[in-house]
């Protein structure tokens, strides 16, 4: 089957973006909400510029409908046991 | 199983791949270099499938080389989800995928993305009954996810080492590398934050940067860094606003836990693949990604190679593929005049010109591609090519400083930039961004706005009658 894929990690196309657009999600969160673009193992990298780019131009090219979705920490998928030490030290640092 | 071609590695070359060692791919032993990402070693064997994507199990491979995507994760001693264009190959690893059924290679439920149609729509399935719901949770689990649990001993917590600086940079590119230098001149004391494992950003693109010599005298201008902390493999993981800055990092065996005065983020952009029918399919590739892959890893996946883009760059990387005898099936470009194009031309490269690409067709991996003519959708030209590289417009890496909450604009044509005043200076004052993130649009403006936003960030920590002149006379110039 032929698809145009915008976010790979989570196989979101093009068809879902129109689709979504048409069903009345027409900003960048709502629209990661409802089809899960950016939501997969590469955090959005691959895909947000793409939504973006995709919802000015359904919009006859208005750039100020595309704030910036939240971005969250962590930047990367990282173990947690990089962090399993935060706790103790903090402890420590609080005695 | 068709093999990618090793070619002779050029002197001055960056990634050497060092010494041969084996390891265990799938039941075989394939062979590799200790210096050589694991994906780099699997495509030099022929792996062309590297996973399944989630739900149509559509096949993955790699796509950025530069740890950006997700295109190249498998399970590597026991461990899921691996970036294997990050890990190097070690002698006796054992490499292999995780998604699809019976195997990545041969997925039976290659039938979703077959039989579903136009859109395989989640949001109205499995509501029907509870019981059924549970079942089909539990299928749809089975089917896609991200690879199985560990069988690998649980991971030792690692320790975290945590200090203050006067000011972190974040990216060793051109823009980062000149920003810590200005500051570390100024006699502030530095940490250089580089998520891959060389210095150098863009400076190492071998194509773009006219050729090995160029790389020469960057690499001489890299190592002339002194007086910097710097960690590579050590990618920033988040930034948190406060009366200090809170920089956390974090490489293989040390988390970093920095409190910053000033942070300069410079961390360029994300490679991705422009919108056309099956631009998801393995052996389509970003520019960045096929540089790295055949000029610095000096492995060529598949021939012949299309190339589409408008950009110097692009056009300067597929004259370097011609020059190191790599294959070409041609250049798409709409482009009309430039030295890029000239010397193309006089390579004896083909050239179509006003076309643009609107397929790719292929089972597991590229076959061919159809282009149409500039001004309309249906296809006219169909051509046979085993990889393509196609440049897509630029997806800056805002997300650190947006983190902190410094304002970020979107237009079509740059993508999210992070707003920066003359100085480099964003919307929170002890936050700079210089480089491709604010705007640069070549690895020479990004190394100017590097030195602007190391010279600022220098003056904001104290005042200096000769660093104050040195702005103004850059400001001027
Ligand atoms: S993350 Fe490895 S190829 Fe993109």
């Amino acid at each position: 089957m032929g698809r145009t894929i915008v976010c790979r990690c989570e196989d979101v196309t093009v068809e879902d973006l129109n689709q979504a657009f048409s069903e009345g999600y027409r900003d960048l969160e709502s629209l990661k909400r409802y089809t899960g673009f950016s939501t997969g193992f590469c955090q959005g990298k691959c895909c947000t510029a793409h939504a973006a780019r995709f919802l000015s131009a359904l919009k006859g090219g208005d750039d100020t409908v595309a704030d910036p979705i939240r971005t969250r920490p962590l930047l990367h998928p990282t173990p947690a046991s990089h962090f399993a030490r935060a706790v103790e030290l903090l402890d420590e640092e609080s005695k | 199983m068709a093999q990618g071609r090793r070619i002779k590695s050029p002197e001055g070359n960056p990634f050497e791949r060092g010494k041969q060692v084996r390891f265990q791919f799938e039941g075989r032993s394939l062979q590799g270099y200790d210096h050589e990402p694991l994906a780099v070693a699997l495509m030099a064997a022929g792996v062309r499938v590297f996973g399944r994507s989630l739900k149509y199990h559509r096949p993955r491979g790699p796509v950025c080389l530069h740890g950006h995507c997700s295109g190249c994760l498998m399970r590597v001693n026991g461990v899921a989800n691996i970036r294997t264009c990050e890990t190097p190959c070690r002698s006796g690893m054992v490499v292999e995928r995780q998604t699809g059924w019976p195997s990545a290679g041969l997925d039976f439920f290659r039938a979703v993305d077959l039989l579903s149609g136009e859109r395989l729509d989640h949001h109205g399935m499995f509501t029907a009954s509870s019981v059924l719901n549970r079942i089909a949770g539990y299928v749809v689990r089975k089917l896609s996810g991200l690879g199985a649990p560990p069988t690998a001993d649980p991971q030792t917590p690692v320790p975290i080492s945590r200090f203050s600086s006067d000011a972190v940079v974040i990216g060793a590119g051109a823009a980062g590398l000149s920003a810590a230098k200005t500051l570390s001149g100024c006699g502030h004391n530095v940490v250089l934050l580089e998520a891959e494992e060389h210095r150098g950003g863009r400076l190492l693109d071998g194509a773009t940067q006219n050729g090995w010599e160029r790389i020469r005298d960057f690499k001489e201008e890299i190592e002339s860094v002194a007086g910097i902390e710097i960690h590579v493999k050590t990618p920033a993981l988040a930034v948190y606003p406060g009366d200090t800055l809170q920089v956390v990092a974090g490489n293989e065996g040390k988390t970093f836990w920095i409190s910053a005065r000033r942070l300069i983020v410079c961390t360029g952009t994300y490679e991705q693949i422009p919108l056309f029918e099956n631009n998801d399919l393995p052996g389509i590739f970003g520019p960045r990604a096929m540089d790295r892959l055949v000029c610095g890893y000096s492995v060529v996946p598949a021939e012949p190679v299309l190339v589409v883009g408008e950009r110097d760059a692009t056009l300067r990387l597929a004259g370097r593929l011609r020059e190191l005898n790599v294959t070409l099936a041609g250049v798409v470009t709409t482009r009309t005049e430039g030295d890029a194009l000239t010397s193309l031309k006089r390579k004896n490269v083909e050239i179509f010109q006003d076309r643009r690409i609107v397929r790719a067709l292929g089972g597991k991996w590229l076959d061919r591609v159809e282009l149409a003519h500039r001004s309309s959708e249906q296809s006219d030209l169909v051509l046979d090519c085993r990889a393509c590289v196609v440049e897509a417009p630029p997806a800056p890496a805002y997300e650190l400083a947006h983190h902190a909450g410094c304002r970020v604009s979107f237009s079509s044509q740059s993508g999210y930039l992070v707003q920066v005043n003359d100085e480099g200076q964003t919307t929170h004052g002890q936050i700079f961004a210089a480089g491709h993130i604010a705007g640069s649009d070549s690895v020479d403006a990004a190394a100017q706005s590097g030195e602007r936003a190391g010279l600022a960030c220098a003056l904001s920590l104290k005042d200096d009658a000769q660093v104050r002149r040195r702005l103004e006379s850059m400001q001027k110039g």
